[in-house]
């Protein structure tokens, strides 16, 4: 036995063997209970890394931005004088609308979302995968598939679930797509993520309008997420003559590497449409 | 002993692998402890320490991660293997050949998890992969691998008497 264990090759095959073994079982999901189990104490240490680490950033960005701060203290006061002025304008469009609805008959529904708070208590150690761990799982009512947002919009979506913690995957991660449109011109198209941590709004057909700074908002098309969630803000377009579709690029609002509580979407499920392509599949074949 | 000194000092990394290491994120790259530890330990270690090492090491870093488990054991593993031959050829790994094995280890190793990890079905963008992630990476490696390779050769002379740790 001291023998094989000393021989080289042996051991290289040998690792190999169990690496290769490791990832198969993990990526079909037979490791899942050992990996949420094995991981609780990482999460617990990580979680608690995580929070005098970012308590240490914001005190340090405070201080250094308090200068700036006071400059635009004086910006933003002049700037709410002229946004006062148009808030009884839109005040006035508001009312108008409100009374032409009626009269229309018209009945909007509010979509009532109920939210639960989560701390992030990781961040992926992977460079080329963009994930963050909450603290809430299945016990807390936490379902694959569920958003994630703030009050700044859209973070990802629960990728995977166990009893106190949950993934989710983020926008900005490249196999992120989430279909989108823009506020105002309510052009479609589909929003992926980059590695740089910025958006790219992809599939805009040629010839529409894409006012710089118009919001972008989920569309809700496809039933992975509910519509009019923020996600971010148009920063420049790219068009370019031989390409059929063009492009933006889009800054969300959110600082996603100093995310410290976040809230899932628990009254949303996406929708599953996994049976209608095999309905497809089947008419084609037949 | 080696087990269990992996299995605290690789926890303690890996907690602060993803919770203060994103903080000094540039562009996408950032410190790649995990990594730095079990470069910094096999390169005087016996081939089986650094095995555990990279095993253990790797299982911890997947744990936190949408990668599976076994992709970072994989490379690392591969990356101990290696350090061993290049070992076994020099009289002493100097600190020239360290900046290299840093250079390249890192590299190899980022390397390997992209393509293991776009193997097993996620999507990897490689060109820019290569300027936000592995090139800041590498950087940020030559610079921390210093204190971490102080501070693992004083714990392996510490372990083994004042003596050279091979030996």
């Amino acid at each position: 036995m001291r023998k094989w264990r000393s021989n080289r090759w042996f051991l290289l095959a040998f690792s190999m063997f169990l690496c290769a073994g490791l990832i198969v079982t993990s990526q079909i999901g037979l490791l899942a209970p050992v990996e949420s189990i094995a991981a609780v104490p990482l999460n617990l240490l990580s979680g608690l890394f995580n929070r005098v680490a970012l308590g240490l950033t914001n005190g340090a960005e405070d201080f250094a931005e308090l200068q700036s701060l006071r400059e635009r203290n004086a910006d933003l006061e002049e700037a709410l004088a002229q946004f006062q002025a148009e808030l009884v304008e839109l005040r006035e469009i508001a009312s108008d609308y409100q009374r032409l609805a009626e009269l229309l008959d018209y009945t909007t529904t509010v979509s009532n979302q109920e939210f639960l708070a989560a701390d992030v208590i990781n961040v992926d150690t992977s460079g080329f995968l963009r994930t963050i761990t909450l603290n809430r799982g299945t016990r807390d009512g936490v379902a694959i598939g569920m958003p994630v947002v703030t009050r700044q919009g859209l973070i990802g979506r629960v990728l995977e679930v166990s009893a106190n913690a949950a993934r989710v995957l983020l926008v900005t991660d490249p196999s992120s797509a989430v279909s989108a449109r823009l506020q105002t011109t309510r052009v479609e198209g589909s929003i992926v993520g980059q590695l740089s941590g910025n958006l790219r709004m992809t599939f805009i057909p040629l010839g529409q309008t894409i006012p710089e700074g118009d919001l972008v908002i989920t569309s809700g098309l496809g039933g992975n997420f509910p519509p009019d969630l923020v996600i971010g803000q148009v920063t420049s377009i790219r068009q370019f003559e031989f390409e059929l579709y063009q492009e933006a690029e889009v800054r969300s609002l959110n600082n996603f590497d100093t995310l410290e509580i976040v809230l899932v979407v628990t009254n949303f499920q996406p929708v599953d449409l996994s049976i209608f392509q095999g309905n497809g599949e089947e008419d084609a074949g037949s | 002993m080696a087990i269990y000194l992996s299995i605290l000092l690789l926890g303690l990394a890996t907690a602060l692998q993803s919770s203060v290491m994103p903080q000094i994120r540039v562009l996408g790259g950032q410190p790649d402890l995990v990594f730095l530890l079990v470069l910094a330990w096999s390169v005087n270690t016996r081939l089986q320490d650094g095995l555990i090492w990279a095993f253990v090491g790797g299982i911890m870093n997947n744990l936190l991660s949408a990668a599976p488990l076994g992709v970072s054991s994989m490379t690392m593993i591969l990356l101990v293997f290696v350090i061993d031959a290049i070992r076994r050829q020099v009289y002493s790994i100097g600190l020239p050949l360290l900046v290299l094995l840093v250079i390249f280890g890192s590299l190899f190793h980022q390397l390997m998890v992209m393509m293991i990890l776009s193997l097993v079905g996620h999507e990897i963008a490689f060109l820019d992969s290569l300027s936000y992630v592995v090139a800041p990476t590498i950087a940020y490696n030559l610079v921390v691998i210093w204190p971490v390779y102080w501070f693992i050769r004083r714990m392996q002379r510490r372990l083994a008497g004042g003596r050279p740790a091979l030996m």
